[in-house]
């Protein structure tokens, strides 16, 4: 005869599954801040880029202008404009002239020095 | 399990096994054995070594003008691998950069991965065609910033400024001879690129930073350069001569304040520029130097103490035969002294001044000048002249040379001798460059005065110069030279031109001025020189007729601008003129 037919059911071990379970939601999580840090890593380098990119044009320009400036403020430019009457010469009399480098009288001299410019001197 | 389960699953482990065993080999082939030939293969796919250029360094005068410098560009290039749309590029290309769309499509076709579309492309042009490619999602054309070389005063100073190659190498002038300051270092970084051709940041790989070039701060104040430049232009026009030189030099440091030469070129314009044009005729052209050269000669035999400057030399009235050539004066002198010699720039004084000193000894006392050798100063090209040693001198060669003749010498030689007479005998090596510094302003190097050697003893230095005075009086053959309020100094030249097939040219004359001022704390030294001047009448083609003037001009200027004192005794100081502007108020 044959014994009385039991209800089979295959025993679980929890403690097992549960660590399965940790060992692998680890191994993703890892997975995927790998993945999430990566791709913060690209978007950084992106934005590195970018802003190299936006400070070369920044010069570029800072450059540009500076080439502008130099070009209207050369010597040749403005004789170009004095030509053209934007710039004029002024005549200035000697006698308006006050010389403070005198060269024919020695330095250091402890004394009230002459200057050309009469009225100035007086 | 019975035996034969066993063995069939022994089998396919086995199987397994092998497979996996020859997955392992051709993996550790593959990454160990072949890993650099194949990491190279990826690496040229994708790796490239992108330089990073160095900005060259400026060039300014002495009070930092600035002579040369950088503007922005790019050169535009394809890679035709990562273009997606070649008929939407070549219009866009076309339009922006002016190349017929002919030429782009050849240009285009294969696979080449760096093609040089167009080179110095402004910034502005480049930024528009950059955006126009980014909206039409277009790939494979990259920018690559690039600078071109910029002169902002054109022509000014363009023999001593010199100018670059497209590759920014200087080949003349400063550019040329300070290469190694202003070329910089460039650096490089590895990078790669995604398959659009987009840098991948973070596989950055070794980088250097590039040093950019130092700047070079020249001795030219460029106030006197323009004054120069505005009378050598005006001698230009007045007597067409075929060539022309200036020269301003501060004798007591040999810095040289201002160099002009004439013909000359638009140092922006450079590819139209002439061979003739581009010459520095100050430190490459060889001149007989005529009666300037009669410094040296009085030089010598009062250094020597042959003669005094009151003894009296008998000038044969004119004429006299040596070596079986007559040699001639401009007029008849029967005695002069030392001094009157150079006064009246007797031919026949100066030969017998020369011949008391004997040949050996003058040649001695040429050399010591600095002729028939290089100044040295810091630009590229600069010839030593031609000086003869006595073992190869004619029987009248000892009556040609004091007066300038069998020589030939630079304009920058002949300034540098009067600068050592102007100097108290002391021989000062030329120089243009002041200092190098880095871009902030930090000094690399300073370059020093040089005194080479006392040529001759101050005393006699102090003897020429008294002489060299009464030149430009009345009494002297360069009255013209004369500045109001000021005394200068200075000899005359005026010498027929050499043919170059031998032989001297009929008519044709190097006529020269070379002088400094004051006379007794010179502030410069100055020589003028024009090769085959045109005047109204043949014999106004003299050096104190024609050369002279202009250097009083300049010297009457540069006075102004030094901020000289006129002695008010010698004469009515000229008005000052300064720039200002129309509308500022005016008292």
């Amino acid at each position: 005869m044959h014994a009385p037919r039991r209800k089979a059911f295959n025993s679980v071990n929890a403690v097992s599954l549960a660590r399965w379970i940790v060992i692998t939601a680890s191994l993703a999580m890892t997975g995927l801040i790998y993945v999430y840090l990566t791709l913060q890593l690209h978007d950084l380098g992106d934005r590195k880029k970018g802003l190299e990119n936006e400070l070369t044009s920044l010069r570029a320009q800072n450059d540009v202008a500076r080439v502008q400036i130099e070009a209207l403020t050369s010597r040749s430019a403005m004789q170009r404009r004095l030509k053209e009457g934007y710039l004029k010469m002024v005549s200035i009399l000697e006698r308006d002239i006050v010389r403070l480098n005198s060269t024919s009288r020695p330095l250091g001299e402890d004394a009230v020095q002459p200057v050309v410019n009469k009225r100035a001197g007086r | 399990m019975n035996w034969n389960s066993r063995i069939r699953c022994a089998l396919v482990c086995l199987g397994f096994t092998a497979l996996f065993s020859v997955f392992s080999f051709r993996l550790v082939y593959l990454q160990m054995v072949k890993h650099d030939e194949y990491a190279g293969l990826a690496a040229e796919k994708h790796v490239y070594k992108q330089a990073i250029y160095a900005e060259r360094g400026s060039i300014l005068d002495a009070n930092n003008e600035v002579l040369a410098h950088n503007a922005p560009v790019e050169t535009i290039v394809a890679d035709a691998t990562h273009l997606n749309n070649r008929a939407a590029v070549i219009p866009l290309l076309e339009d922006a950069l002016k190349i017929p769309a002919a030429e782009l499509l050849e240009k285009l076709e294969g696979d080449r991965r760096y093609i040089i579309l167009k080179r110095a492309v402004p910034e502005a042009i480049a930024m528009t065609l950059k955006e126009k490619l980014r909206v039409g999602n277009l790939r494979g054309i990259y920018f690559e910033r690039d600078s071109t070389r910029i002169y902002p005063n054109g022509s000014m100073l363009c023999h001593v400024i010199g100018f670059t190659d497209f590759e920014h190498h200087g080949i003349q002038g400063v550019e040329s001879s300070m290469e190694e300051y202003l070329h910089g270092q460039d650096g490089y970084r590895y990078i790669e690129r995604n398959r659009a051709g987009q840098e991948v940041v973070l596989y950055r790989g070794q980088e250097r930073t590039p040093r950019d070039g130092y700047q070079v701060h020249l001795t030219i104040d460029l106030n006197l350069q323009n004054i120069v430049e505005n009378e050598i232009d005006a001698a230009m026009r007045e007597y067409t001569p075929q060539k022309a030189t200036i020269i301003l030099m501060r004798p007591q440091t040999g810095e040289i304040l201002a160099m002009a030469n004439r013909p000359h070129f638009d140092l922006n314009q450079r590819q139209e520029a002439k061979p003739e044009q581009m010459k520095n005729r100050a430190i490459i052209d060889m001149m007989e130097p005529g009666s300037t050269f009669k410094i040296v000669t009085a030089a010598a035999a009062l250094n020597e103490r042959k003669v005094r400057p009151d003894t009296t030399i008998f000038c044969e009235n004119g004429v006299w035969n040596v070596g079986g050539r007559p040699l001639h004066d401009h007029k008849a002198y029967a005695d002069l002294s030392v001094r009157d010699i150079l006064i009246k720039s007797s031919n026949i004084g100066a030969a017998k001044l020369a011949i008391s000193v004997g040949d050996q000894k003058f040649y001695e006392y040429i050399r010591r000048f600095g002729f028939g050798e290089r100044t040295g100063i810091e630009l590229p090209g600069e010839i030593g002249g031609v000086i003869r040693p006595p073992q190869h001198w004619s029987k009248i060669s000892i009556t040609r040379i004091p007066m300038g003749h069998e020589v030939g010498v630079t304009p920058l030689q002949m300034t540098s001798a009067m600068a050592t007479i102007a100097n108290g005998g002391k021989l000062v090596t030329p120089r243009i460059v002041k200092s190098i510094t880095t871009q902030d302003g930090k000094t690399v190097s300073t370059f020093s005065p040089v005194v080479l050697r006392q040529v001759i003893s101050p005393e006699t230095a102090a003897q020429i110069g008294s002489a060299l005075r009464g030149v430009v009086s009345d009494r002297g053959t360069a009255a013209a030279a004369a500045v109001p309020g000021f005394t200068i100094a200075g000899k005359t030249g005026t010498a027929q031109k050499v043919d170059p097939k031998g032989g001297y040219e009929q008519g044709k004359y190097v006529v020269s001025f070379s002088g400094y001022l004051p006379s007794e704390n010179p502030a410069f030294v100055g020589l003028v020189v024009l090769d085959d001047a045109h005047t109204t009448k043949p014999e106004l083609n003299y050096g104190g007729l024609v050369a002279a003037p202009i250097f009083s001009h300049i010297a009457e200027k540069a006075a102004r601008y030094l901020d000289l004192e006129p002695h008010e005794e010698l004469g009515k100081p000229p008005v000052a003129g300064r720039v200002a502007l129309t509308n500022a108020p005016r008292r």
